[in-house]
């Protein structure tokens, strides 16, 4: 059985990740003692971003912003990526649901 | 931090509550005796813990996709069942038991998997604090009572209704958390680039805060969101006229059918 259609799955995902690639720019999140780092994210206004986020704790946590219409689970010592933008200047609070009293942090457009 | 996890949890509880409540008026008023709710509920929370302990992979699936691929992918599943489910319900044939039946289990089984991971997720990151799990359980069990009560009400509130009237409630709340669905898996989408995002068509914030306790009920029922982009829209209007249509279809279909089967009696 030939499974010419794994080529073009193959191609499609490399048109994707290249898509990715393109140009987006990566800001990095740290979560450490339940905290992040930087709690104050300067990025550019009007660009679609690329967040790389790493949760240092061994604890499980959520990177929830109703600003910023976003909510992802990242487990203990894992990271993971979200996207976020393109945004209109201003301040966008975000916030770790799991530890909200400490876990409290905003992405500041420029 | 209490009122935080009564909270955590009552918001997990609530849309999966709200539809199974849903689903047993339904099964009582087809006469589907309850048997299938127990093995449903344990194989959702047996699927809820297999979803919890795989999610560390899960989310490194493309390029860190794979939790937003999973979550929208069980999202569209329980869209299209509930779809499925209102011709089954609403014609309310006699052959149509053993489908219904097996419909409703299975929109238990997905619809519980998510939100019974997110739970587990987030009571294992008490496990190695000693002392605070008991209190975090405590205040769980709380969200938990709340979440279950409310679904009693919807239970109760169907239960009192006419016959006539009580199918069309069942199609609006199936409706409503439904396409709440729709919207949250096409904002996962968004969230990890698989959709384009757009800016906000309006900002309702100031009237229902998404963070505030009414904009979480909101949310948890009916997918609140108080800065939805085009494309959200989009996905939620499609969502609803895509149930309304199917139920137009099947009370035009209704009508032909009936004289023919008062023939028969």
């Amino acid at each position: 059985m030939s499974k010419w259609w794994l080529k073009y799955i193959g191609l499609a995902m490399v048109f994707a990740s290249g898509s990715v690639m393109a140009g987006k720019p990566v800001f990095e999140l740290v979560i450490r003692d339940h905290l992040f780092y930087p709690a104050e994210l300067v990025v550019p206004a009007g660009k679609k971003i690329k967040l790389l986020i790493s949760n240092e704790d061994d604890t499980p946590e959520e990177f929830e912003s109703y600003e910023l219409n976003r909510e992802k689970v990242i487990l203990g010592g894992r990271k993971t990526v979200i996207f976020i933008g393109p945004l209109k200047p201003g301040i966008y609070p975000f916030f770790g649901e799991f530890n909200m009293k400490t876990a409290q942090g905003k992405v500041i457009a420029k | 931090m209490l009122l935080d996890i009564i909270i955590i949890v009552l918001r997990e509880t609530l849309e999966a509550s709200i539809l199974i409540s849903v689903l047993l008026s339904v099964s009582k008023r087809q006469g589907v005796r309850f048997t299938w709710v127990p093995a449903s509920l344990l194989a959702g929370l047996v699927g809820a813990v297999v979803y919890a302990i795989s999610l560390g992979e899960i989310s490194e699936w493309f390029d860190y996709a794979g939790q937003e691929v999973v979550n929208a992918g069980l999202q569209f599943t329980v869209y299209l069942l509930v779809v499925a489910l209102i011709p089954v319900q609403w014609l309310g044939l006699a052959r149509s038991k053993h489908v219904l039946r097996n419909l409703m289990s299975v929109i238990v089984f997905v619809a519980l998997i998510r939100e019974g991971a997110e739970i587990f997720v987030f009571y294992s990151g008490f496990l190695q604090k000693e002392g605070v799990l008991l209190k975090a359980l405590t205040s769980g069990f709380v969200g938990g009572a709340v979440g279950l009560s409310v679904g009693a009400i919807v239970y109760y509130s169907l239960a009192m209704m006419r016959q006539s009237r009580v199918k069309l409630f069942h199609g609006a709340v199936l409706l409503l958390v439904a396409a709440g669905m729709v919207l949250q898996a096409t904002q996962l989408l968004i969230q990890i680039d698989w959709l384009s995002s757009g800016a906000p068509l309006w900002d309702s914030s100031w009237f229902i805060g998404e963070a505030s306790v009414i904009g979480q009920m909101a949310y948890a029922i009916f997918g609140y969101e108080a800065t939805p982009s085009l494309l959200e829209l989009c996905a939620y209007s499609l969502s609803v006229v895509g149930i309304v249509s199917v139920a137009a279809l099947v009370i035009k279909f209704e009508k032909t059918v009936t004289p023919f089967e008062e023939y028969i009696k």
